[in-house]
C-alpha cells in the first residue's frame, strides 16, 4: 500500500469528484460478476469494484481502498470484509463531513 | 510562588526559579498561565494528518499543540504495516488514510508480548500512546494496541476526531456556537469573512493570543497556527495582527511571524 498518498473517504456521490485518485469507501456486496464485484454504496448508488477481491460474501460490507477509475467504478488495491453489521448512515455522514467542512483534518 | 527545591536535577532544566512565562512541574503551582496541568491528562483522538500538522512547541520537551490543546495521550486508528519484532520492542507503521506514522511498542512482560503477537500486517488497530518527536521526525510510543473487531469503530473514531477538533477549537476561540448542524458553523464563519466584519476577526484573533496556553509560550504563536485554528483567510488575520501590534496589544517576538500578547496573565 502506498503510504505516501492519503485516501479520501467517499460515497457514491463523492466518488466522481476524485477520479484518478486514491479513495476508500464501504459498499455492501450485491453480486459477483466475473472479475468484478457490484456493491451498493452508503448513499445507495451501485458501484463496480474491479481487482483482487478477497471473496467477500454477498450481503456483507466490504471496504475498498483503490483508485477511482470511473464515476461509479473503483480499481481496488485492498478489500476488507467488514462483516454484516455496519452502520451505513454514519459512514455516509462521515464521508460528507470529511470532504466538507473538516477536509483539513483528513486531506 | 515557586518552590525552589533543587534536587540536583533532572526535572528542573528550566534553570533558576522566576520565569513567569514558563510552566514548571512543581505541584504547588497555583498558576494561571500553566501550559501543562499536573492533574489532568488529556487523551485526544486524532487523524495522522492532524499530527503531522501539529505545531511543535519546543524541541527539548517534545510538546505539541493541536487545536490549542497539548495532548498527553493520543488515540489513533489505522492499518498496521511493516510490523517488525525486536527483543525489547515491536514497531510498525500506522496508516489511517490521512497519513502514516511510526509506532513503537515497548514490550517488557508477557502481557505486552501477547498483546503484540495478535497484531498483524494489514490489520486495523486502535492505539493509545504518546506523541514524540526525535530529530524533527514525529512518532508514537504506544501504551496499548488493540485490534478493531467491530468496524463501526472506524467511523466512530473519525467522528470523535471531528468532535474533539470542534470542541477544542470552540473552547479556544470562546465563540458561542450551536452544538448541532455544521451548517450553523459554516454560516457563522462565512458571515465573519464575507461581511468583512473586521471587528469580529480582530477580537477573535486577540482572544487566541490571550489564552493561558498562548501566554505561557515564550515565543508566542506563529501566524500560521492562528490561520489554521480559526480557518480564516491569511490576509484578514495578518490585518488583524497588524492592527493589534499598532495598538499595542501584541508584539512580535523571534521574527515577523511570531506574536505574543502584551498582557501577561
Amino acid at each position: 500500500m502506498d503510504t505516501s498518498s492519503p485516501t479520501v473517504f467517499v460515497n457514491g456521490e463523492l466518488l466522481k469528484l476524485y477520479m484518478g485518485r486514491r479513495v476508500r469507501t464501504v459498499v455492501q456486496v450485491i453480486r459477483n460478476e466475473g472479475g468484478a464485484v457490484v456493491g451498493q454504496s452508503t448513499d445507495n448508488q451501485q458501484l463496480t469494484v474491479k481487482g483482487p477481491n478477497q471473496s467477500v460474501p454477498v450481503m456483507h460490507f466490504m471496504e475498498v481502498i483503490g483508485v477511482a477509475d470511473g464515476p461509479q467504478s473503483i480499481r481496488a488495491e485492498i478489500c476488507t470484509d467488514f462483516g454484516s453489521n455496519f452502520d451505513t448512515a454514519s459512514y455516509n455522514g462521515l464521508c460528507k463531513l470529511a470532504n466538507g467542512q473538516f477536509k483539513n483534518l483528513f486531506l | 510562588m515557586y518552590a525552589n527545591h533543587y534536587d540536583g536535577g533532572a526535572s528542573h532544566f528550566h534553570g533558576g526559579g522566576f520565569m513567569p512565562s514558563q510552566a514548571t512541574q512543581t505541584p504547588d503551582q497555583a498558576g494561571s498561565s500553566k501550559t501543562r496541568s499536573s492533574t489532568t491528562s488529556t487523551t485526544v483522538p486524532l487523524t495522522i494528518k492532524q499530527i503531522t500538522e501539529a505545531y511543535h512547541l519546543n524541541d527539548e520537551r517534545a510538546d505539541f499543540l493541536i487545536d490549542g490543546v497539548e495532548p498527553s495521550l493520543v488515540k489513533l486508528l489505522g492499518r498496521v504495516l511493516n510490523k517488525a519484532e525486536r527483543v525489547t520492542d515491536v514497531s510498525f507503521l500506522l496508516d489511517d488514510g490521512t497519513g502514516s506514522i511510526e509506532v513503537t511498542r515497548w514490550v517488557s512482560d508477557s502481557f505486552d508480548t501477547d498483546e503484540m503477537t495478535k497484531i498483524e500486517n494489514g490489520m486495523y488497530v486502535v492505539l493509545i500512546g504518546k506523541l514524540k518527536a526525535f530529530q524533527g521526525k514525529r512518532h508514537i510510543g504506544a501504551h496499548a494496541v488493540r485490534p478493531v473487531q467491530d468496524f463501526n469503530q472506524i467511523t466512530l473514531h473519525f467522528m470523535e476526531c471531528i468532535h474533539a477538533h470542534l470542541d477544542n477549537s470552540r473552547k479556544a476561540t470562546a465563540v458561542p456556537a450551536t452544538t448541532s448542524a455544521m451548517n450553523d458553523m459554516r454560516a457563522y464563519q462565512t458571515l465573519n469573512v464575507g461581511t468583512g466584519a473586521s471587528g469580529d476577526i480582530r477580537e477573535v484573533v486577540l482572544s487566541v493570543f490571550q489564552e493561558p496556553a498562548s501566554l505561557a509560550r515564550e515565543n508566542g504563536l506563529h501566524v500560521n497556527e492562528i490561520i489554521r485554528r480559526l480557518g480564516l483567510q491569511e490576509q484578514k488575520i495578518r490585518e488583524a495582527i497588524e492592527y493589534h501590534v499598532e495598538v499595542g496589544n501584541i508584539y512580535s517576538t523571534i521574527d515577523d511571524d511570531h506574536y505574543k500578547s502584551a498582557c501577561n496573565g
